[in-house]
This record gives C-alpha cells, structure tokens and sequence, in this order.
C-alpha cells in the first residue's frame, strides 16, 4: 500500500485560480441554471431532428430496390409479379421526397413505424419489440459487467502501478486484439462440441417458449453464457487502460498529495478521491459504448445465432426494407441521446465543476 | 461474412478432428421417436406470422408452411422432372395449358376435424381471381368453377412454363379463410387458424425454433418422424457446427470443404446436390463493347472452364454444363439431334482462331479488338457470394492467360450490383436463371425482351432482342400444339448457339445435408424422386417416405 510515490510540486501557483476551492462557492445559492438547461434542451432537441431526417434520408440515396431484393430472395416468384408486389408492399405510389417525409414525420408522431417488408409485413414495432429485449438484455449486461470489472480493475492496477498487476494490461489488451468471431468460434469448439457443458447458440433451447419458470431462466442463464462470457473478454481490455492510464494522471495531482498528508487510508484515497475523478473519462465512454449495445453486435448474433438487433439490421440494409432500417437507427438514435442525458446528469453529481456552469 | 465462415469452418473442422470428439453421440434422443431437426443459416427468425402466400413469413423463411398447407401436386424440379398429384387425384392441363382440371383427393380431412372439398379450392384460386391475395407468382387466374368432383380452373395466359407455380399454390380452408379480412398479410397468430390438411400440425412457436407434431389423422397414412424442429442459426459455419454435432439434422446450406468439415465427421451424414434446369451464367452486356462482338463471346465460351467452375468454385455442388445450346443434362430431351454432340471444351487455339477470323490480334500477350484498342472488362459478383466470388478469380485468370484479357474483378454491394445489371451498366455478371423446368427457362432469361419494362431488365440483363426468337419464346410458351413448339425450340436454340448471348457456367442445384442415425428413405443419388433440400415443395414426398432406422 506504499507504492505511491508523490511528485513534488515546486513552482507557485495561486490557489483560487486552480479553482481549488470549488466546494465553497457550489455552496451558494441554489438557483436553477435555466439558460445552462434550455441550452441543452435546444441541443438535443436539434440533434434529435437532425438525426430523424438523417434516418429518412441515408436509406433513399442507397442504390438498389426493395422489390428487385425481394425477387432474389424469392426465387419461387416470378419478376412478372413486379408491379402487384409493388402495391402490396405499398412502394407503388409516386410521392414526392418531400411528401414522402412528412408523411413520415406525421407517422412518427403517432407511434407508427410502418410495416417490414423482411418479416412478413408485420409492425416494425413488434419485429423491434421480438429483437431488442435480447440485445439489451445480453449484451447490456454484458457491457456493464465489463465496464465494472474493466474500472474496478483499472483502478487497482493504476493505484499499484509498477506491481506485478501490470501484467493484466498486456493479457486484456491481447485477448480484446483477438478477432470477435475467432474468440467465439474457439468459445464453442471448447466448451460446447468438445466439453459440452454449454449448447452451440441460441438464446434458449429448442422447444421451450418464454415463460416465467425457473427452469426457462436457467435455459436463458446457460445459453447467454458464453456469447456474455466472450463480450465481457473482448472488450475488457479498452475499460482496464482507460481507467489505469486516468488513474496515473490522478494520482498525480497534488489533492491526492494532500489527502495521503492528511492521514487517509489508503482505501479512501483510492476511492473517494483518485478514483472518483479517474472515472469521468470512463463514463463519457460507458454513454458512447450505450450506443452500440442497442446497435447489437452482429458478429456475436451470428456466431452464436443469437436474436438480436444487429442481425435485423444488416438484413434490413440488404433487402431495401426502408421502414425496418429507419426503426432500428431511431432506436439507436434515441438510446445514444437518452445515454447522453444521462451521462451529463452523472457527471454533474460527479464532477461538481459542471455544475457551476451559471457562475 | 461467408469467405470468414470458411476460414472459421476450416479451422473448426480442423479442430474436431484432432480432438476426435465429433458427433459422437447426438444430445437429441435417438431410436424410431427422435424428432428431426430442420436448420437454416439465416439468423434468428423473430417474427411470427404462418401465412403460406407471403414470401417472408416465418413459415416461409422456415418453410414449415410447406407441411402444413399441401399443394394440388408435386412438380419435381430434378430427377424425371415429373408431376405428382398431391391434394388432388388427378390434374389434367387443357392442350394449350390454359385450363387446369383438377379431381380433389377424397377422404381428406383438415386438421380442425373439417372435410377438405372443392370448394376450398375453388375458395383458394378465387383469392387469386379477385384480388384479394396478390398475385405473386403470375397466376392470372380467370375463372374457377366446381362441377361435382371436379374444378376447372382457367387462366389467362398459357401456363406450360409456368406449371410448378400454379400447381405448388398452397390450399388453404375456407371455413377459415373466409373470416380473414387481409388473407395477405395475416399473420394466423390466433388461436385455431393454422389449419392444413399436411402431415405437420403447428405445436409451439417461439423467437428460437419452432415446434411441430405430426397429424394423427393424416390422409397419407402414419408418419415415421412424431416431431419436426425448425431452427434458424445465426450463419453458415454455425449451422455446419449444428449439423456436426447432432443439434441439427437436415438443412440446405452451401457448406464449404463440405467432405472435412461436414461428411468426414460422421459415416451417417450425406449430402445431395441435385441438378435442376436453371443454371449459374455469365451475362454480358451485348449492348457496349467489348461484348457488342459476337465473335469474343464466342471466344469466352470456348476458353472459360466449366469444370473448374463445378470442381472449385462449387466445390462440387453443381453439374457441367459443356452443350453449346447452354442446355444441362438435365434437359438432353430438349436438345436438337444436330447440336447433340455440339459441345464447347477449353479449347484456346480454337478461341483463337475465333477471335483472329473477326479480326483481333494480340500485341505483346495482349488481345486488342478490331478498332484497335485492348480488351478488357469487369466481371461483378456481390461481394460475400463466396462461390461466384472464386469464379471471378477463375475466369480472370482463364482469360488473361488463354486469351490476353484483362479482366477486372469487381465486387460490389448488392444494391450497387442490382442497380447495374437493372440498368444495363454493367459489363460482364453471374447470374442465377429463372427456372421453369424445361429449356424455356434458359432461353427466356437469356433472349427474351419482355424482362425489360421501363428500361429496367429483371432477365436478359445484356438485352438481347431478335423479333424471330421473340416469337419463338412466346409461341413456345402459348402454342397448343407438340409440332409448334418444337419448331419454336429450334429458332431459339440455333440463335443461342450462333449469338452465344450468354454462358451457362454449371446447373443450379438444390442442395440437401442430412444424416440417417435415425430415419432412412431420403432421396439419393440413384433415386431423386425429389431434391433433398428441406424448403422446397418435395419435403412432403420426403417425410411421408421416411422410416425409423431398425
């Protein structure tokens, strides 16, 4: 617990310009900051307009049609039928772009996503609905668990840095070099065809449907452990450096110093102080990482032919289904900017600095 | 991600070999109650809907609709090509196969306990007559009619082409139907509408696999597999994993390294690749240079490989197609006695001399046209079509060797790939044929300008026009009489040969793994009364044949 070596400051410096003594003036008065808040609600506001039209339009100025994408995958239709599948799948009408969005616009607004053509014409709604519980579900927790384990473990290793447990940055960052598919595809041969202690893929066995027993959320437990198991894996190693090298500028500094002067055990200056502060940079990236969780990852879903979002939408992209692809990008949209909201709230009840944005 | 899945199949195979662990032993039970399990490599199927006339329901993508909702008959597309009355007794088509005759297959019950009459299939054909489902396969049905045991159904157009496709029209029920407010996008996800008259009744559905058990009641007599799994992993090398280690049983992926990573693993699994008449071919733009001369793509069926293309790019799984009527031998009927030995071979001297008669020459190695200028184009296959991928490489190599040609390998997305060969951009592509069961299919997508509506080509992609073979197509298709048609083959074979508007590479099959632990009576190499593959119609004639292994 001495590993610490303190640098010493020499050169002067006036303390108020520091903005040292930030917990005296957040101790005035508590007025709400409504320019700082209306300020933000613009923001999100214009970015989550820009990110809708973005929607609409990325899909349109894609080569291909969905009709022809349909034909291919159909081969039992014959491409006389062209112009009755047009109608049926309502791509017969010849509106204008800018008609096209705001219709699209009006639809939104009530809550309707259209239907996909990919999925038997069914509500984009549902197909959404069937797919992102389990993107969520495994690889959110997949992603928390890591970023737990990533920080916590970054923390350690930067707080003793020159100790043996500098040894787990070279491992995480090798095994998170490793190609996902490879990793997974090792995962099965080992543990599922060889071992046998886990089943091949898929979210729960054959036969069963969601229901709420025991014995179903064990099936769910033992499918998801390895693709959870190989994400937390691959990705651990970008969490450990993150924290470790933002606990190395931490310690760095001089409240640390002062607090180690003070008396404080050790454990409190690692987490009250060095920690608390390293981990600002790791929760902007946890908000960003959100993002991706929704967007799914595809390579996991495949490999081990688990539901998921990020299937649904590279399907979506290769068959034209407009409605399908404009769904999953407004999920995603929408997570990115929920998780942006939040990690602004986190960091203002972290990092009293950005509250004080008013003074 | 397919070329990955082969890297990752091949390491994986790699690695259940030297562990000597493969398929030893399936988790399913085994013995005469085992259930099959039916896999697909098309990513979790996650939306219910059982409606058998949308192509992308899950009973379609699944293809369980195909047991549960019988067809009037059973078009084989490999084989003897020939048709099995099915739900019907007899089917009789008219002279000018405008009219089908139809006598309904009595003592069949649906599964609800409802008898199966006529009038289900005039109910059926009706939903096509009045619009109310939309007519994805061209049907054009006019009139339907039911005179005691019989029904008429008419058609506006002549169907000799096109007989697969109203004879595979699911029949449904109209004591149900009729209830169906939008017969073409229900989904039948309430209680009681998935009602067929098939061998497979719907037990359980969820996101993962779908469940179904045999019809106690079936009209086709006891069923020697009790329960049919439908499950869809996320790719092929997943799939590959399934089927080798017993999680799987029966699917239609193209597998790569099929003998190491599939067939090695375990003397009970087989593996079926049946010809049908459509065909992988080379389509050339005969509109631009450099293929606007007849001589050079003469030249390039003369030079390109089919072998190679079965042995390497297809692994095997497909069949040479070396006649110059660009007719597999599937369809040798078809072929006129005088091109019967008239067979391309890789011949460079004579590609050559083909190219040197219409006046090419070559300027150090390099082949340079009649104006003067070198020839090259590029050939463009959707990147991640693996097999048609390594074929490009092949002809590239064939071409720049044998004859001089710089060929550029141009791997595009699909949608970039569907705009050029619409829009007649491209240069050179591989395509798949519209298969109509006999030679018609060929000629049609190859030479026939009625693809082409809005300057848009579904078929014909380098936009062959030649009003004779025009006529020829549409008499082949419409005419009444055996003499007419044949004469309407000769046009269309002799303008085939002499424009060579596109090269047949090898036969399209339809592919089928499946293993016999437990159930024997899947179609072999010596009897393809159907094609092994488990999504096309035929897996009826499969299941109802199947018998427990003793």
């Amino acid at each position: 617990m001495n590993a610490i070596q303190t640098p010493l400051h020499t050169e002067d410096y006036d303390a108020l310009e520091v903005g040292t003594t930030a917990t005296t003036a957040s101790k005035g008065s508590v007025r709400v900051p409504w320019r700082f808040l209306g300020g933000r609600a613009l923001f999100y506001a214009f970015t989550l307009w820009a990110a809708v039209t973005i929607n609409f339009l990325l899909p349109r100025l894609m080569k291909g049609d969905a009709v022809s994408a349909y034909l291919a995958r159909n081969r039992n239709i014959s491409p006389e039928a062209a112009d009755g599948l047009r109608a049926l799948l309502g791509l017969d009408t010849d509106k204008s772009l800018f008609q096209q969005y705001i219709d699209y616009w009006s639809l939104l607004v009530r809550g309707d996503l259209g239907v996909s053509l990919l999925h038997g014409l069914r509500p984009v709604t549902e197909v959404i609905s069937q797919a992102l519980p389990w993107t969520i579900g495994l690889v959110g927790f997949a992603t928390i668990v890591s970023f737990a384990i990533g920080t916590i473990a970054g923390a350690i290793v930067g707080w003793r840095r020159g100790s043996r447990l500098d040894a787990i940055i070279p491992i995480t960052t090798f095994l998170s070099t490793i190609p996902y598919f490879w990793l997974g595809l090792l995962a099965i041969a080992l543990f599922s065809v060889n071992l046998r202690w886990f089943p091949i893929g898929k979210a729960y066995g054959v036969g069963w449907s969601p229901e709420l027993s025991f014995e179903f959320i064990g099936q769910v437990i033992h499918h998801g452990f390895l693709p959870a198991m190989t994400i937390v894996i691959a990705s651990l190693g970008g969490w450990v450096l993150g924290m470790r090298n933002m606990m190395l500028t931490v310690l760095d500094e001089d409240y640390i110093t002062v607090a180690q002067a003070k008396g404080m055990t050790n454990r409190r200056v690692l987490w009250g102080y060095a920690a608390r502060n390293a981990v600002l940079p790791q929760i902007q990236s946890f908000a960003l990482s959100i993002g991706f969780i929704v967007g799914g990852t595809i390579v996991m879903e495949m490999v081990f032919s688990y539901p998921g979002v990020g299937k649904l939408l590279l399907d979506a992209t290769n068959a034209k289904d407009y409605a399908l692809m404009q769904g999953v990008f407004l999920v995603i949209t929408l997570s990115v900017l929920v998780a942006n909201i939040l990690a602004d709230v986190a960091y203002a009840f972290l990092d009293p600095r950005t509250r004080q944005t008013g003074a | 991600m397919k070329l990955v899945s082969t890297v990752v199949a091949v390491g994986l195979a790699a690695t259940l070999m030297l562990t000597g662990c493969a398929g030893s032993g399936a988790p399913n039970s085994s013995g005469s109650g085992a259930a099959l399990t039916i896999a697909k490599p098309d990513g979790a199927i996650t939306t219910e809907s059982h409606n058998p006339f949308l192509g992308d329901s899950s009973a379609s993508k699944y293809s369980y609709g195909k047991v549960i909702f019988e067809p009037l008959a059973l078009v084989n597309p490999t084989g003897d090509l020939n048709t099995t009355p099915w739900l019907a007794e007899s089917v009789e088509w008219s002279d000018d196969y405008t009219q089908l005759v139809v006598v309904p297959r009595s003592g069949v019950n649906w599964s609800d306990g409802t008898e199966f009459t006529a009038d289900d299939i005039v109910f059926t054909f009706d939903m096509y007559k009045s619009g109310t489902i939309t007519d994805g396969a061209g049907l054009n049905v006019t009139d339907v009619t039911a005179d005691g045991d019989t029904v008429t159904i008419t058609f506006g157009n002549p169907k000799f082409t096109a007989q697969a496709r109203v004879l595979h029209t699911p029949i449904v029920p109209k004591h149900i139907w009729a209830d169906i407010a939008d017969p073409n996008t229900d989904p039948l996800t309430d209680e009681g509408l998935v009602v067929g008259t098939g061998p497979y009744v719907l037990d359980n559905w969820s996101t993962e696999s779908v469940t179904l058990k045999a019809n106690p009641d079936y009209w086709g007599g006891e069923l020697a597999v009790p329960t049919l799994n439908y499950v869809s992993y996320g790719d092929n090398a997943a799939l590959t994993t399934a089927l080798v280690s017993g999680d799987a049983d029966w699917a239609q992926a193209f597998i790569p390294q099929i003998q190491d990573s599939y067939l090695a693993a375990d003397e009970e699994n087989h593996f079926l690749a049946s010809p049908t008449s459509g065909a992988g071919t080379l389509f050339m733009n005969l509109q631009t240079k450099p293929f606007n001369n007849p001589a050079l793509r003469q030249a390039l069926a003369w030079t390109i490989d089919r072998q190679a293309y079965v042995d390497i790019a297809r692994e095997g799984a497909s069949s040479v197609i070396w006649s110059s009527t660009g007719l597999s031998t599937l369809l040798d009927d078809e072929i006129l006695p005088e091109y019967k030995n008239e067979n391309y071979s890789v011949d460079v001297d004579k590609a050559r001399q083909v190219l040197t008669d219409a006046g090419y020459t070559w300027q150090s190695d390099k082949l340079i046209d009649p104006d003067g200028e070198p020839v090259s184009f590029s050939l463009s296959v959707p990147s991640g079509w693996s097999d048609w991928n390594t074929e490009q490489a092949l002809i590239a190599e064939e071409l720049k060797e044998g004859l001089g040609i710089d060929v550029k390998v141009d791997q595009p997305d699909w949608g970039g790939w569907d705009a050029a060969r619409q829009e007649g951009t491209f240069q050179a592509i591989i395509h798949w044929l519209e298969d109509t069961g006999n030679a018609y299919g060929l000629y049609t997508s190859t030479m026939d300008p009625k693809w082409i509506v809005d300057n848009k080509a579904q078929f014909n992609f380098g936009r062959y026009n030649d009003p004779a073979v025009t006529e020829a197509l549409n008499t082949y298709a419409a005419t009444s009489s055996e003499a007419d048609r044949a004469a309407a083959l000769a046009v269309m074979q002799k303008a085939f040969v002499t424009d060579v508007p596109a090269i047949p590479l090898g036969s399209h099959p339809l592919l089928g793994e499946y293993n016999t632990r437990n159930y024997v009576g899947f179609p072999t190499t010596d009897d393809q009364y159907a094609s092994a593959d488990p999504t096309q119609p035929g897996v009826l004639q499969i299941l109802t044949k199947l018998k427990p292994v003793n």
